[in-house]
């Protein structure tokens, strides 16, 4: 799969139409989205037994491997706003209030946490494509160099209104939606939720989104409560889903190679 | 694709789900997610809540304030010492601040029970003095004040009233040796 990461330029510029195809070292250079055809419907029985196999076990990918109670407290994790920034639908993912500074439960956080990363890895696994999401600056490149690491999409510029309503019109006829979108803050520069949760819920598409005490997580479909503000816990948050997207290709290919549908590599 | 654009109807599943049952989406187009939603669903489905503003809404569900024990402590500490003379690490996870020393300290002196709570307070600082942790009182010199050398007092006013006192001295002396 061609490595590529989708990038934005500023506000008011528009692309051109012609097909081209992103450099394998992925720079700040504009694209257009290809028009990728959804895959071909194989009515193989192979297929449907190596698309079906993951679900029958509760923890496939073995995900809750990836991370523990001590990592995320030391990532500064629990670590929430100001009772005052409070969201009124974060409080049941609190654990309290020391002195004014809201503290998120961090078993809460290990089980949601435990079932984003799952879902991240069975959509992987079945050749989803996914979106990564963040408004903010301090993290952009971060994530795009996560994205482009496990050969998926981010998306960290400006969300032009348009882009998952009205993505017919702006990248031509036929165009393929991402199938999850992963909020690494589900704010925007102004404090307000962002866009795109809304577009995606819109579009029927899956979301996991990471929600600070001061996010709106009603429409998230895989809220995981946790700080969205410390370098430490976004380095985490990406190194998870990193491992985790690598770890369900990986696993695809093992499975097409022991059913025999790919010719072994040598 | 046919598609509902609804987000504040229901959740993304269900919309899908009712699509699929009701025909519009047929079963071989059904999205990629659909089967592990089905198989791992979220612990709340994420339905779209309606913001409240009425201020009685305010007072369910409350988030617990958290204080120990040892709170007690830590105010008596900084209400005597202030911010404490040794900065906080919290960069390692298994920084011991000064705070904490004199917790573990009173906790230790009032788990051998002899010594009733007024004096517990001095007792604490008097142990943490011989493990070599000096406590400054706030607003107060240090307990060990170094001393201080004596030439930095002197005022150049002073001098200057000495050496002209001293010089009237001087002159005095020489008339009453010339006359």
């Amino acid at each position: 799969m061609a490595v590529r990461a989708l990038t934005r330029g500023l506000l008011g510029f528009r692309y051109s139409r012609a097909a081209t195809v992103a450099s394998p070292c992925g720079g700040h250079h504009y694209v257009t989205a290809p028009s990728v055809k959804p895959p071909q419907p194989q009515a193989d029985d192979v297929t449907e037994k190596i698309l079906n196999q993951p679900l029958e076990k509760p923890d496939f990918f073995r995900v809750a491997e990836l991370f523990s109670l001590k990592d995320l407290f030391d990532a500064r994790v629990h670590l929430g706003h100001k009772k005052g920034c409070r969201h009124r639908l974060m409080e049941p993912y609190l654990y309290g209030c020391r002195l004014d500074h809201d503290i998120i439960d961090l078993d809460q956080t290990m089980e949601h946490l435990q079932l984003a990363l799952n879902f991240t890895a069975h959509i992987a696994y079945r050749g989803g494509i996914i979106l990564f999401v963040s408004r903010r600056r301090q993290f952009g490149h971060l994530v795009e160099t996560t994205a482009m690491d496990c050969g998926e999409y981010a998306h960290t510029r400006y969300w032009q209104g348009g882009l998952l309503t009205n993505a017919n019109i702006q990248y031509g006829p036929g165009v393929r939606l991402p199938d999850l979108i992963i909020f690494l803050s589900t704010l925007n520069n102004v404090f307000q939720q962002h866009v795109g949760i809304r577009d995606a819920a819109k579009m029927n598409i899956p979301t996991v989104g990471v929600v600070d005490s001061n996010c709106n997580p009603s429409l998230v479909t895989y809220p995981v409560p946790g700080n969205d503000d410390t370098p430490a816990a976004v380095e985490l948050y990406c190194r998870l889903f990193k491992m985790t997207i690598n770890r369900a290709k990986d696993r695809r290919k093992q499975m097409e190679l022991l059913h025999g549908l790919s010719a072994p590599t040598s | 694709m046919a598609g509902s654009r609804l987000e504040r109807f229901g959740t993304v599943f269900t919309r899908v789900r009712d699509l699929i049952r009701s025909g519009v989406i047929k079963p071989k187009e059904k999205p990629l997610w659909y089967d592990v939603y089905e198989t791992f669903p979220p612990k709340r489905p994420p339905l779209h809540v309606k913001p409240v503003t009425s201020l009685s809404a305010k007072k369910q569900g409350i988030v617990p304030e958290i204080f120990y024990s040892e709170d007690k402590i830590r105010t008596g500490f900084y209400e005597q010492y202030g911010r404490g003379l040794r900065f906080l690490d919290l960069s390692k996870s298994n920084f011991v601040s000064t705070c904490q020393r004199f917790v573990d300290k009173y906790r230790e002196l009032k788990s051998h029970g002899m010594l009733d709570n007024s004096s517990l307070f001095e007792e604490t600082a008097k142990a943490l003095l011989k493990e070599g942790i000096i406590l400054r009182r706030r607003g107060a010199p240090p307990v060990l004040a170094e001393s201080r050398d004596p030439v930095l007092d002197l005022k150049l006013i002073d001098m200057l009233a000495e050496q002209q006192s001293a010089g009237t001295d001087t002159t005095k002396t020489t008339e009453d040796k010339t006359s």
